[in-house]
């Protein structure tokens, strides 16, 4: 009998579960690894987790269950603690379920202010918060902040060969073989160790002669580009390329810290400066945080501690 | 301060702990709040790990290096000193207040210098933390009096 999946999306923009679905033969090989039970995007299964809403929620039982998205409303907690009780092994796939995505950049503003910002703008001052709009939890929290995680495959959206490879190495009750290191480990751009000693505005493209390749190219950090390749986690290329510096583009960071609980913004400012760079021609240093803001990085301005 | 709260100083090896250890020696007298931790060098000690003892409860950090030009690996405090500039810029950023971090030169021949830094900095974090849970559970105000 193959094993049982749940697979449940939390606080994220379905991007994981888009790159799952696009990724052509790779989706049969997980119809082949497991069986689906609980898929809400692609299957029709009633459940009920908002409030207000009369009823229970039931998630059937499951060896296995993948988490997309981090927790931002009282129904994703409800549905991740029943994913929790229901799967033997929770997965959280993405960057949103690991470390808490985009949506986690609301844990600068308190709850109140987010809700104000969104619906009470320059042209909309006086409208109040519409009905059915449900109550923010006060930050965005990543699924393992909340409930005990087992793998945490990163990525905005991940691979899905990692997704496949991750749950084959579980059936076959191997040892995970998640990307542990950076992003610059697999960039074969140029570096020569001494580079510009400030950083550009974001204006600025990277130099390269047209038609060279990649590894012809100077490293964009020495081109004075924040690229926060050195401290995010690689696999984003597999064992290739990284996907961006494909297109010449700087690393935005999208896989998270290189380590569990590193930071990225402390780790980008201490790269920096520990190689002469003048960290404050950054102009808004907190967004280097626009992937990993859960585990309380990112928190309300002026609170203080 | 109340005495649970503890203050993590990262000492250098070639001066700083030594100082600590001529303060000992000399008996020199200093709050139980400070825990020493001994560092080949003032400029291995990376932001993450001043972050990390701050999230872990530490009511403060303390680097205590070797004075400029000084330094046993020739440019070791240079990197602690651009390293340092960055956690206090950071820690701002991500929600500490930058008073938690201290860094200080002292030469393993001042020892007085080296009390008074971890004076100051008690002072200091008593100062932040008035009024704080932390700092009114017990003993607010036991402060050993400035030498």
């Amino acid at each position: 009998m193959k094993p049982r999946l749940n697979f449940e999306w939390l606080h994220g923009c379905s991007g994981c579960e888009i790159a799952l679905l696009n990724s052509g033969e790779l989706l049969f090989s997980l119809f082949q690894l497991v069986d689906i039970v609980h898929f809400p995007l692609l299957m029709d299964h009633k459940y009920i987790a908002d409030p207000g809403e009369e009823g229970d929620l039931s998630l059937p039982e499951a060896d296995i269950g993948l988490v997309t998205g981090g927790v931002g409303l009282a129904s994703h907690l409800k549905i991740l603690t029943a994913m929790r009780r229901q799967c033997r092994v929770l997965i959280a796939v993405g960057t949103c379920a690991g470390h808490g995505g985009i949506p986690a950049m609301r844990n600068q503003w308190t709850a109140g202010q987010t809700m104000e910002t969104v619906f009470s703008t320059a042209t909309t001052d006086t409208a109040p918060v519409p009905d059915g709009v449900p109550a923010l939890l006060d930050r965005v929290s990543s699924i393992d902040e909340q409930v005990r995680v087992d793998v945490c495959l990163p990525g905005c959206p991940p691979r899905p060969e990692m997704i496949i490879a991750v749950l084959e190495a579980l059936i076959q009750r191997e040892e995970q073989r998640l990307p542990h290191k950076s992003v610059c480990e697999t960039c074969p751009t140029v570096r020569t160790g001494k580079g510009q000693a400030t950083i550009h505005r974001g204006t600025v493209r990277a130099a390269y002669t047209p038609g060279e390749p990649l590894d012809r190219m100077r490293c964009l950090l020495e081109q004075g580009l924040l690229c926060m390749g050195p401290v995010t986690a690689g696999g984003c290329g597999g064992r290739d390329v990284p996907l961006c510096l494909r297109s010449r583009v700087s690393c935005r960071g999208c896989y998270g810290p290189v380590r569990k609980y590193g930071n990225q913004l402390l780790d980008m400012m201490n790269a920096l400066a520990s190689n002469g760079i003048d960290y404050r021609t950054i102009i808004d240093r907190t967004s280097l945080l626009r992937f990993s803001g859960a585990h309380g990085r990112l928190r309300p301005k002026g609170e203080r501690k | 301060m109340n005495w649970d709260a503890k203050i993590i100083a990262f000492c250098c090896n070639w001066c700083s702990y030594a100082a600590a250890d001529l303060a000992g020696i000399s008996r020199l007298q200093y709050s139980g709040s400070i825990r020493i931790i001994r560092v080949l060098c003032s400029g291995m000690v990376h932001p993450q790990q001043v972050l990390h003892a701050l999230d872990k409860g530490a009511a403060g950090v303390m680097l205590i290096g070797c004075h400029l030009g000084e330094c046993h690996y020739l440019k070791g405090n240079e990197v602690a000193l651009a390293r340092a500039e960055v956690i206090v810029d950071t820690l701002e950023d991500l929600g500490y207040a930058s008073e938690r971090f201290e860094l200080t030169w002292v030469s393993s021949a001042e020892p007085e210098r080296l009390v008074k830094a971890f004076h100051h900095m008690i002072a200091r974090l008593a100062d932040l933390d008035r009024g704080s849970p932390v700092f009114t559970a017990g003993g607010a105000g036991r402060l050993i009096n400035e030498t």
